[in-house]
């Protein structure tokens, strides 16, 4: 097999990207165009601390450049409508008023670059009757539905921990902006994508509208029941809040477990159907549990693979950091933080023509790349980055 | 056939022009396969006789008694694509398959090690045979490493990606999330590397091997787990539908509370926020109030300012009460609606949210399309194929 040659510095290095977005799902799309060599210049306003010491920015910015600028000054949004005219795409979560009122609408865009992909990724859409409204993660996903499919026997609804409108949201940029540019490539033109935060998360759960609107049930959830596995769930081990997932999705793989689990109480199900097992799940149960407490999870998730039976640790964050199938993939990426020290960041899942790990950057602060890109892109004078900078327009960190 | 799309074309959709073979079985596989399809690609899922796609027998189900017709899970990620059936899963059937990749410009497979190495499918077996060959491998656990060999189910890869340890209440049985969320995101993140490597392709001619796993795919997926640990040396925990109450993360007004006719969602982060739920109770005095000024006072206070929020609701509804959260004091909250609920919300209805679909049978059914709107990619959810519906057709035209 002759060796690939595939385009230096990554294959996304000829995209510029124009990015606004704060918090989460903005800056996950934006860091994998990163990770595959696209100029993302990441435009801070100056007044807003963005590495607060929680890690957050540490971990979603990386492989950006970052300009401090404030779009409330008529000289800085001039500079930011320079940057858009040679740009490929802008992206922003605000609220939509905001762009609005900026005059930053994507029509005013495209007065400076008629072939720009402008992305907005709005609560709940950039148009409608709940467009103006605020949004976070979680609420995102209740008006999904998502907590109304997760919770205890009889129990109210359960919120996921994780803020499930976001990632979902930052997944799909990603495919909907290449397919823009995709499409511009081939066909010319610019346009508008609005991806919606409470939308993302009803693209997961298409089984059970279509269920829904088609049968007219609801679908009732019992813990961690599944009406075809069983068992299944999470069932506690040795130490604290210590936990693992067992999934028996098939009569052979109960037929292992059953035998690992050698308990007499189970002889009626030796030869247990799902049918059979479903009727005496709370035995089943009762009996996985005595057998998982007796022992570490790490120990008890090998036996079970070695036999051919579906488990895995609930691992917490020090599990999954330590995680030794992860670690064999080399998928961490430890790397020097200022102030801070060596911290390790979860890498990219996405394989491909990457930008190599050993030339990653990390988070560049506020302002930090301020002047390069104001002579380099746009070709500014060392006097006129002054005359931003004494607007308060533009901010430049470090030395000058 | 890189010169896609065909000559003399002035519009189309983004990926016209784009062939894709699927042999991807199940949800992770077939979610990216609709997603192509819908931007355009031309898909064609080769299926094994005699049942075909395993989830065209399971369900959520469509009204009727379950049958290989009325699966729910298959009609939602199979719409808009040809069905083949044909056993490739032999010498000949893979040398088949070799005939046709010249042909395609992307193939989606799910082959874990064990299948490979019987059937003798190396990594590079079809991208050799073709330079600009993209193959997107999707696995539970990717093609190397200790568990490459594992078995998997999504509960399995939530456990192990670290997102079931965080829902649920403290100190009980986590929970997880529905259905096949490991599934559907991993579908997401290989349509994001099939979109990155034709991108490559266009400027470099070259095709690629793309391996993508569930597992890598969640655990890029947090939030702030990880940071809460290596920054503050703070173990994230599930707390139920309350928020982190330790850490720069701890909040109050992360929560979920009964109103007379289900529940409704607070998502209040950020300091403003709090400041404006105090004056909208009427409990101003909280803003200054020593006890409850920081954000792990208030956090750690999360069940006293429930009552207070509680009473404040006042056993309204869920509507009345999201209207005025949202509307007077423009605080983040959304009704915890339910399949029924989501399917009339008029937000979703106004977007476009939902669709009918083609199904086999008359089933009445609607399903999601899309969350973007865009002035520019139209997308486009096709008929859905019988089990070798166009089997005579594409052997016709390959044999």
């Amino acid at each position: 097999m002759t060796a690939k040659k595939l385009t230096p510095g990554g294959s996304l290095s000829n995209i510029r990207i124009l990015d606004l977005t704060r918090v989460w799902a903005g800056p996950l799309a934006t860091r994998i165009f990163g990770d595959f060599g696209a100029e993302v210049i990441k435009i801070s306003d100056p007044r807003v601390q963005l590495l607060s010491g929680n890690g957050l920015n540490n971990k979603l910015n990386r492989n950006k450049k970052n300009i401090g600028l404030r779009l409330d000054i008529e000289s800085g949004r001039k500079v930011f409508l320079e940057l858009v005219s040679t740009s490929d795409v802008v992206i922003e979560n605000f609220r939509p008023r905001v762009m609005r009122n900026l005059g930053l609408s994507f029509d005013q865009l495209t007065r400076s670059n008629p072939n720009i992909v402008m992305v907005s990724m709005p609560g709940f859409g950039t148009e409608g009757p709940y467009s103006e409204f605020p949004a976070f993660g979680t609420t995102a996903e209740a008006l999904a539905g998502i907590p109304s499919l997760i919770g205890y026997e009889n129990g109210s609804p359960m919120s996921t921990g994780i803020a499930y409108g976001d990632p979902i949201s930052g997944l799909n940029a990603v495919s909907v902006i290449l397919a823009a540019l995709r499409k511009r490539k081939h066909f010319g033109g610019g346009q508008f994508i609005d991806i919606a935060l409470a939308s993302s998360p009803i693209s997961m759960i298409g089984e059970y509208i279509g269920a829904y609107s088609s049968s007219g049930e609801l679908t009732t959830i019992n813990g961690n029941r599944h009406p075809n596995y069983c068992p299944h769930g999470a069932f506690k081990c040795k130490g604290t809040d210590s936990w693992i997932a067992i999934s028996i999705t098939d009569d052979e793989e109960w037929e292992s477990l059953y035998n690992i689990l050698s308990n007499s109480r189970l002889n009626i199900l030796s030869s247990g159907t799902l049918k059979l097992r479903k009727e005496n799940e709370d035995l089943i149960n009762q009996a996985v549990s005595e057998w998982t407490s007796a022992g570490f999870a790490n120990e008890r998730v090998r036996i079970l693979q070695q036999a051919g039976v579906p488990a895995g640790t609930v691992s917490n964050s020090r599990q999954l950091m330590s995680d030794e199938h992860l670690n064999a993939r080399n998928f961490f990426h430890d790397t020097k933080e200022r102030d801070h020290g060596i911290k390790r960041f979860d890498g990219q899942s996405i394989s491909g023509n990457s930008l190599p790990k050993s030339t990653w950057k990390p988070t560049s602060d506020v302002g930090e790349d301020s002047r390069r890109i104001l002579t380099k892109i746009l070709g500014y004078s060392n006097s006129k980055c002054a005359e931003l900078e004494s607007q308060q327009a533009v901010y430049f960190a470090g030395k000058k | 056939m890189s010169e896609r799309p065909a000559k003399g074309e002035t519009s189309g959709s983004a990926l016209s022009g784009v062939r894709v073979l699927e042999l991807a079985e199940g949800v992770a596989g077939p979610h990216c396969g609709r997603f192509l399809a819908a931007l355009g690609a031309e898909v064609i899922k080769i299926e094994r006789p005699p049942n075909g796609d395993w989830t065209r027998g399971v369900g959520p189900f469509l009204k009727g008694p379950p049958s290989g017709e009325n699966s729910s899970l298959f009609a939602y990620n199979n719409p808009g694509k040809e069905s083949v059936l044909y056993d490739w899963a032999s010498e000949r059937g893979l040398e088949f398959v070799e005939s046709l990749v010249a042909d395609f410009d992307i193939l989606i497979e799910d082959w874990d090690l064990e299948l490979r190495r019987s059937l003798h499918i190396s990594r590079d077996r079809f991208t050799n045979l073709n330079k600009e060959l993209i193959e997107l491998s999707v696995t539970p656990y990717g093609l190397s490493g200790p568990y490459r060999k594992w078995r998997s189910s999504p509960i399995i890869q939530l456990a192990l990606g670290g997102f079931l340890y965080l829902t649920g209440n403290p100190g009980q049985e986590p929970l997880m999330l529905p259905g096949h969320q490991p599934d559907y995101l991993t579908g997401l993140n290989g349509s994001n590397a099939v979109h990155i490597a034709l991108w490559e392709r266009d400027r470099s001619g070259e095709g690629q091997f793309l391996e993508v796993s569930m597992l890598e795919t969640l655990a890029t997926l947090h939030q702030f787990t990880m940071e809460m640990e290596t920054f503050e040396g703070i173990l994230r925990t599930r707390n139920g539908n309350q928020w982190q109450k330790q850490s720069s993360f701890a909040s109050y007004g992360i929560t979920t509370l009964p109103c007379s006719d289900g529940y409704i969602c607070f998502g209040i982060s950020a300091e403003d926020q709090w400041e404006r739920l105090c004056a909208m109770i009427g409990r101003e005095d909280l803003i200054t109030d020593p006890e409850f000024n920081s954000r792990i006072k208030r956090a750690n206070n999360s069940d006293f300012l429930d009552e207070l929020l509680t009473a404040w609701i006042a056993g309204r509804t869920r509507k009345e009460v999201f209207m005025e959260t949202s509307e007077l004091w423009s605080l983040p909250t959304a009704p915890i609606l339910d399949m029924s609920e989501v399917l009339e919300d008029p937000q979703f209805i106004y977007r476009d949210m939902f669709k009918s679909a083609d199904t086999f049978t008359d089933s009445g059914a609607m399903f999601p399309t899309f969350p973007f709107k865009s002035t520019g990619l139209t997308t486009s959810l096709g008929p859905l194929p019988f089990l070798g519906q166009h089997t005579e057709e594409f052997l016709g035209r390959y044999t």
